[in-house]
């Protein structure tokens, strides 16, 4: 058979295994204050409980206690101009309960680039300004002069 | 005598050959040759990028694995890479929403494309040897079976086929939720009408097309043939040419 395609289980058969899983996992920001010990991801819908456990003890070597997970379905919208109800895909939640005394934080991927940016915008109001202060001072003695009028 | 000293000479060539070449060969081929290894961290951070790459506006990668390199790979090595892939797919599609969620730019989107692509690669090529292995054993393919079905509307479609614990006649579920075709008056009136309008629709292509290929030939009148032949191949030119369409308005003289 060939790699998506499984015969079906039954009593005393083999068991069956998983060789080339896509299943997927991405580690989200959790959406509520959760336990340090507690990390949030969203997964494929077609992952059950026992599936995040493997997953994450047999790919990522995280020792996990117990696995939550929920389908968070979001929230409805208009569509602007035409008015129909646009609804976004489903997202499955699990909530990875890992052992007492390990924690997990997320990261700030931006700490460093916010930074910087701020740095960035900085230096172009000083330039700005500069720019400005020193167009008041060529015209100071034009006074009451359309800005156009040159000699 | 001469031929002796002929080959005497080619050997001393190919020695100095070696002694000329050997040092090269060594220095970019083997112990030059540059490969990178990850680092099996085995963590949570495994879902992130790696520091230096946090908040850069772009991250240059390179190309997907293709077909043919992984048709060099043995089954363990695929199996490693499909791993491989499987968490960097992860890693960026972490990456991907918490670049959403900051609202900021996601620096080279290609990425993904770039490591699904190589995936299904994976898989198609894990699946060639599938099919190799079963029809050298079994002389089957291996492949889920399928048939052509028609259904309840009188329509073809592939329908894949599928295990069931208990027999088909018992199966309730699976009798109401699969009809296939069976005469009635109704399909039979609706399947008419159906056909109609694909033919409906094929006519009006054909009478489209011919008047397009003449507006063409009106329009460019030095236009090469065989081109214009092999992009409408359901039209006739020659037939087009005598229509009285082709020529354009003018007076003769």
């Amino acid at each position: 058979m060939s790699t998506r395609w499984y015969p079906i289980y039954q009593k005393g058969s083999p068991q069956l295994r998983v060789f080339l899983p896509n299943f997927w996992m991405k580690l989200v920001r959790p959406t509520h204050k959760i336990p340090s010990n507690v990390v949030q991801f969203a997964c494929s819908m077609e992952m059950t409980k026992f599936d995040v456990k493997n997953y994450m003890e047999k790919i990522y070597n995280v020792k996990c206690v117990d696995v939550r997970t929920r389908i968070h379905m979001p929230k409805t919208r208009r569509e602007v101009t035409a008015g129909y109800v646009i609804k976004d895909d489903d997202v499955k939640y699990a909530y990875v309960i890992m052992p007492k005394g390990v924690e997990f934080k997320f990261p700030d991927l931006f700490e460093e680039s916010k930074e910087k940016e701020d740095e960035d915008h900085e230096k172009a109001l000083k330039q700005a300004k500069e720019g400005f202060d020193q167009f008041l001072s060529k015209n100071k003695d034009r006074e009451n002069m359309p800005g156009w009028f040159t000699v | 005598m001469d031929s002796l000293f002929k080959v005497g000479k080619l050997m001393s060539l190919f020695n100095n050959l070696r002694l000329n070449t050997s040092p090269n060969i060594f220095k970019y081929s083997q112990f030059n040759r540059q490969f990178s290894v990850t680092t099996a961290n085995n963590d949570l951070m495994e879902f992130f990028d790696v520091k230096k790459n946090w908040g850069v506006e772009e991250i240059r990668s390179g190309r997907s694995w293709r077909k043919d390199d992984l048709r060099l790979k043995s089954n363990t090595d695929l199996h490693k890479l499909w791993y491989v892939l499987l968490k960097e797919r992860n890693m960026l599609l972490t990456m991907e929403q918490e670049c959403k969620d900051q609202a900021r730019l996601f620096p080279s989107p290609e990425r993904l494309d770039k490591v699904e692509d190589s995936m299904e690669n994976l898989e198609c090529v894990v699946r060639e040897r599938n099919v190799a292995y079963h029809k050298l054993e079994t002389g089957e393919t291996g492949e889920r079976p399928g048939k052509m079905e028609t259904s309840a509307f009188g329509l073809k479609y592939y329908y894949k086929m599928c295990e069931y614990p208990i027999p088909k006649f018992m199966n309730k579920k699976w009798t109401e939720k699969y009809k296939f075709f069976k005469y009635d008056k109704d399909v039979e009136a609706f399947l008419l009408k159906y056909r109609e309008k694909i033919y409906i629709e094929r006519r009006r292509k054909r009478a489209r097309d011919f008047n397009h290929v003449i507006g063409l030939m009106n329009r460019f009148p030095n236009m090469d043939m065989d081109a214009l032949q092999q992009q409408y191949p359901d039209v006739d030119i020659k037939k087009a040419k005598n229509s009285r369409k082709y020529g354009g308005h003018f007076a003769p003289k």
